[in-house]
């Protein structure tokens, strides 16, 4: 009828009709008999009593008989329900109506919370007239709204109970997630920025972008052009500005990590040193910043434990820092309560694999050279460093030529005092033989196990020593660089220099062979960069990279995937170069022992 | 915290950044540095694509998840970074 079709009219309460009293009549219903066997009673004289009887006799007989019997198994029904069955309705395009939704929520505001969701089909004038705190009711009824929108509803329970967007805030931005991910998100950014940069240093080919002309991003010829270097990208920020370079070095594990040691400002006053660890993903910000208590010279990372960095210092001390923690000042152990510790600079620092322990792992000892003239080895005990000297540098007083032959060396005068030494280098193959350059223009190779005397004195150089380097693809050819504006290549069993190299009247700091090929060296002295190809010419360098106005570079460094060389410079810059066109041959193979002693007409047979 | 700051002021300044949204779980804007209905815009519709990016990953394998999500057009590339409390949306042009 259509009378009981229309819907009800829905009465205001009022408070009258509240507080009415109401009769309530509770009564019986009728009982309702849903199954009636009355049982039948017959006399035992009829004639169908027998059969009655019989059949009785027969059930009951069953009725024992069941339990335990094969004949009866008990089974249980079940009704099975069919498979829920999920569906999606999809509306038309969900207009929001957006009223301060980035302001706080006074509670009061709870049962208007609805009015933004107007463009789902629901209907908001009856929410109104809920009571309050029946937001949850809502969630239960069906809903015909897109499907990603039920779950933003689901999150409605919980308006009720944020006080606001401000907490928030607050919680996210303490999270320790959010700053992983906006570190992420900060490499991801510099990622775009640098992208071609980084894929020429990790060789990448270059593809078109389609939506950039080629017109953009010049043609590089490439073959034919003379070798050159081309400048990728600079680490420096502002922690660093205006300090000079001491060190760098590459970790063993992780090849994209460089730590780069600071050393004092170009005024030369004596600030605490820095240590920042860069990664190639982001130019701009170290990873890790590590403070020292003085100006940093030396630094090395451990290949056995590949977070471990050591740090020597200006003032002797040296501290290993484990840098995969992100805790500042995460220094495991230090040396400056040790006694033997040194009293001058750490000039340079270097983990060493000797031999073989117990169990078959190499162990790697830690030596350190110092102006002191000691040369030590280094290990843990008692939360801090101790050491014993593997060598002491004495100074030489006879230098005389005549005694290029001797193989042991002694002063005359009964005193005899150290000289600082500045740089050493294991030999490649045998690692319990060292090379050491010292301040007087000396170089010393030495063993492990003979701290009193050396094997060998090269003399050449009549300035200090800075660096000396074994080179790692030919055995027994070595390099050496000094303050005498000369790099002389020697031979292991020649104590005169096979060949020798000038270039501009400037000290040279650094010196590095490039582990790729062997003929090429690079060589930093205070006012440019040089490559330098044994196999094309031995009076210039192939490739010259001059410093910036007003800076002087201190230290240089090789990838040993990538053709690029680190550069760092006196104002607190380590800019990557890529080594272009250098055009080697068959350069893997090591240069020949045909060198003639002592000449620059010498050709190398390759 | 002053690590975070400082994190969120370098990328502020990082070539062609044109704006950085935070976003809480419920897809409220908490903050901002592009204006106010900018803001909102892209925190509704950033919503939705993320949720259908990430329900599309634990569809095909329930164990994954979504961790990080670029959207790259011709005028600038919008990344999204997602997790369980909030999303951090950033727009670069990187052509700038």
């Amino acid at each position: 009828d259509e009378h009981k079709k229309r819907d009800t009219v829905e009465e205001e309460v009022t408070e009258e009709m509240l507080k009415e009293v109401i009769d309530v009549y509770i009564s019986e219903t009728d009982s309702v008999s849903l199954l009636d066997i009355p049982s039948t009673v017959m006399s035992v004289d009829t004639d169908e009593s027998e059969a009655i009887i019989e059949r009785n006799r027969q059930y009951a007989e069953v009725c024992r008989n069941r339990m335990g019997n094969d004949k009866y198994m008990e089974r249980s029904m079940q009704t099975l329900s069919g498979a829920a069955k999920d569906k999606h309705v999809q509306s038309d395009a969900v207009v929001m109506v957006n009223t301060g939704w980035a302001h706080c929520f006074p509670s009061e505001l709870r049962n208007y919370v609805n009015v933004a969701f107007t463009g789902c089909g629901h209907v908001v004038s009856s929410t109104k007239h809920h009571r309050s705190g029946s937001v949850h009711d809502q969630c239960k009824q069906p809903f015909s709204v897109v499907s990603t929108a039920v779950s933003s509803l689901k999150e409605v329970d919980a308006f009720g109970s944020t006080s606001g967007a401000e907490s928030d805030l607050q919680l996210i931005m303490q999270s320790e997630t959010f700053q992983n991910c906006l570190l992420v998100m900060e490499k991801s950014i510099l990622g775009n920025t640098f992208q071609p940069d980084l894929a020429a240093y990790r060789q990448l080919p270059v593809l078109e972008d389609p939506d950039f002309p080629v017109g953009q991003r010049k043609e590089e010829t490439e073959s034919g052009g003379p070798p050159a270097l081309q400048r990728l990208w600079a680490f420096s920020c502002e922690l660093n500005r205006g300090r000079s370079v001491r060190s760098m070095a590459w970790n063993k594990k992780n090849t994209d990590l460089l730590a780069v040691g600071y050393g004092e400002n170009d005024s030369g006053d004596l600030t605490p040193g820095l240590v920042c660890c860069w990664s190639l993903k982001n130019p701009t910000w170290p990873e890790r910043v590590l403070h020292c208590d003085s100006a940093v010279t030396s630094l090395d990372f451990s290949a056995n434990n590949p977070s471990r960095l050591a740090v020597g210092m200006l003032n002797g001390n040296i501290a290993i820092y484990d840098v995969q923690g992100r805790e500042q000042n995460s220094h495991v152990v230090s040396s400056s309560e040790c006694l033997k510790k040194h009293l001058g600079p750490v000039w340079q620092l270097r983990y060493n694999q000797q031999g073989l322990s117990f169990a078959g792992e190499k162990v790697e000892e830690l030596f350190s050279v110092s102006a002191e003239g000691r040369i030590s080895r280094w290990f843990e005990f008692n939360t801090g460093l101790d050491c014993t000297d593997v060598m002491k540098l004495k100074r030489i007083h006879n230098t005389k030529k005549k005694a290029r032959g001797n193989n042991t060396e002694k002063t005359g005068s009964v005193l005899t005092a150290m000289t600082p030494g500045l740089c050493f280098d294991f030999y490649p193959t045998d690692p319990s033989v060292y090379l050491v350059g010292t301040q007087e223009g000396l170089i010393h190779s030495c063993s492990s196990s003979n701290n009193q005397h050396f094997l060998d004195t090269f003399r050449k150089h009549f300035c200090a020593v800075n660096c000396v380097a074994w080179c790692p693809l030919s055995p027994d050819v070595f390099l050496s660089c000094s303050s005498d504006w000369t790099i002389q290549l020697w031979k292991l069993d020649q104590l005169n220099p096979v060949l020798g190299f000038t270039s501009i009247q400037r000290a040279v700091c650094d010196i590095k062979w490039s582990p790729k090929w062997a003929t090429i060296f690079g060589a930093v002295n205070e006012g440019q960069l040089e490559i330098w190809d044994l196999n094309s010419s031995f009076l210039d360098p192939v490739a010259v990279q001059p410093a910036a106005p007003g800076v002087t570079m201190k230290s240089l460094l090789f990838t040993s995937r990538a053709d690029c060389v680190l550069v760092g410079d006196s104002d607190g810059q380590v800019t990557v170069y890529q080594l272009k066109n250098l055009r080697v041959g068959e350069s893997s193979q090591g240069i020949s022992a045909s060198f003639l002693p002592g000449g620059y007409s010498a050709r190398p047979l390759l | 915290m002053a690590e975070v700051e400082e994190t969120l002021k370098r990328i502020q300044s990082q070539k062609g950044v044109q704006g950085i949204i935070i976003v809480n779980s419920e897809g409220i804007p908490v903050k901002t540095t592009l204006d106010n209905s900018s803001t909102v815009h892209y925190a509704g519709l950033i919503h939705q694509l993320v949720m259908k990016a990430r329900s599309t990953v634990r569809d095909i394998d329930p164990q994954n998840d979504l961790t990080f999500l670029r959207v790259r057009s011709k005028k600038n590339e919008i990344m999204i970074a997602p997790d369980k409390d909030y999303f951090l949306i950033v727009i670069q042009n990187p052509s700038d």
